[in-house]
């Protein structure tokens, strides 16, 4: 069981985060920022819907960077240091590791750059404009990178139908809310097409284009009759790996 | 609310050092362009925003046909506004609506991480992102949304929707009482992304 995939349901965390801002400081931007600039030149998007014209994109980055990659890096955290950083702390750290582990700069250089921008927090940074991948940036942000794709085969469940959630290995990445394992729910919808997850989740099961399907649960069967809320329902978008019929 | 995330100067600093060194490590190595980030966050300023949601609910509200037909399809429904480009794309390729009414009130989720309609709602907010709302929304909604000012009575019918896949859901709320006075561009103007997450309700106008 990994924490970062189970947080559903967790209790005794106190009061919720009212904040309305998306950012609280001004580098959280650019965090933000670097990470949607990677999704913009990943490598896979010649072959996304739409395909992207990636040759006319002049870019150092070869690597395939995508939300998966993003979530996998955060799943992987030692539950006590995930909890330990804010989001975009959390950002930081796997995206700037990711760049060491990948060779595009070292941790040596970083730390050297890092201590310089510390002691004069508005030295500039290098003027090097790239307008190929400022037109790609705003051609992924409005074309996106939808999953859609066609099914091989035909749904294996129809809204209406009453399904199981499997309880597949814990595995470096999933899109299974842990709190949803082995519950019972009711098929609400088949959603048109099928759709391919960014990357293959192994022993999780994400794998291929898959049908997905909208599942209501009744809280009660969740948490337990006299430990939920009346009049709740909850619903999850699931993978079809993730169901199975009643035995 | 929570002080968990209230840091101290000095770690903000030295995260603000950090992402200015990597960007511009990043730009020298040419991986970014001077000019790339400020491209996505301008995206966001002007592309990308609860504007646009705003204005889709305030159609909805005026229009009953155009909002069951945003129901039925949310994107054919939102195509026929003439949105310039952008309204299916990133983290809105396949959006949905769901409607608050006086029997059901609807809350949105990512348990997982912080999916969310980029293109009707633009970036989340804190709260959304925070793992206190990740953890307690599936559990108990109603206490959660209390703390958000919005007490729904238990005969009321809760519905929670976590965005686990690739459907990026987002709300349309009631629209408030006293507000047959206002156009839809003032309509649209009492319309906060945290109504079209279901975390509020759209506060009643001051009378014409």
């Amino acid at each position: 069981m990994k924490l970062q995939q189970y947080l559903g349901g967790l209790e005794n965390l106190g009061p919720v985060n009212l904040e309305t801002r998306v950012f609280v400081s001004e580098w959280e931007k650019r965090i933000f920022g670097i990470h949607t600039v990677m999704m913009a030149e990943s490598n896979h998007l010649d072959q996304a819907l739409p395909k992207y014209p990636m040759d006319e994109v002049s870019t150092t980055f070869d690597e395939m960077w995508t939300w998966a990659h993003l979530r996998t890096g955060a799943e992987g955290m030692n539950p006590f240091e995930y909890f330990k950083f804010r989001y975009y702390e959390k950002w930081l750290m796997g995206i700037s590791q990711f760049f060491v582990d990948r060779g595009y700069i070292s941790a040596e250089e970083l730390a050297e750059l890092t201590k310089h921008y510390r002691a004069q927090p508005d030295a500039p940074l290098p003027e090097q404009p790239n307008p190929a991948l400022k037109e790609q940036i705003n051609r992924y942000l409005n074309l996106g990178d939808s999953g859609l794709r066609t099914p091989a085969v035909p749904p294996r469940f129809k809204v209406g139908d009453t399904v199981y959630v499997g309880d597949p290995k814990a595995a470096e990445h999933s899109r299974l809310p842990g709190f949803l394992r082995n519950k019972r729910g009711v098929v609400t919808e088949v959603y048109p097409g099928a759709f391919e997850y960014f990357v293959s989740t192994g022993p999780d099961g994400l794998e291929g284009p898959q049908h997905v399907y909208c599942v209501s649960f009744d809280v009660a069967d969740i948490w337990g009759e006299e430990k939920s809320e009346p009049n709740t329902v909850i619903y999850a978008d699931l993978f079809d790996t993730y169901l199975q019929a009643p035995q | 609310m929570s002080q968990l995330f209230q840091y101290d100067d000095e770690r903000e600093n030295a995260s603000a050092a950090k992402v200015r060194a990597l960007e511009a490590l990043l730009i020298k190595k040419g991986v970014l362009g001077s000019d790339s980030i400020d491209t996505v966050l301008s995206h966001f300023e002007t592309v990308a925003g609860p504007f646009n949601g705003a204005r889709i609910v305030a159609r909805a509200w005026m229009d009953p046909a155009f909002k069951q037909r945003l129901l039925d399809d949310t994107p054919k429904a939102i195509a026929e506004l003439n949105f310039p480009l952008g309204m299916d794309g990133a983290e809105g390729e396949h959006m949905k609506a769901v409607a608050n009414t006086p029997d059901t009130h609807n809350l949105i989720i990512c348990t997982l991480c912080s999916c969310y309609p980029w293109p009707v709602l633009g970036l989340p907010p804190y709260w959304y992102k925070d793992p206190v709302f990740r953890s307690r929304g599936v559990r108990e909604p109603r206490a959660v949304l209390r703390e958000f000012g919005v007490p729904i009575a238990d005969e009321k019918a809760v519905k929670v929707w976590d965005s686990s896949a690739q459907i990026r859901w987002f709300v349309v709320p009631e629209r408030p009482a006293n507000s047959d006075h206002l156009n839809e561009e003032e309509l649209a103007a009492l319309i906060t992304p945290e109504a079209m997450m279901g975390v509020a309700l759209v506060p009643t106008p001051k009378a014409a």
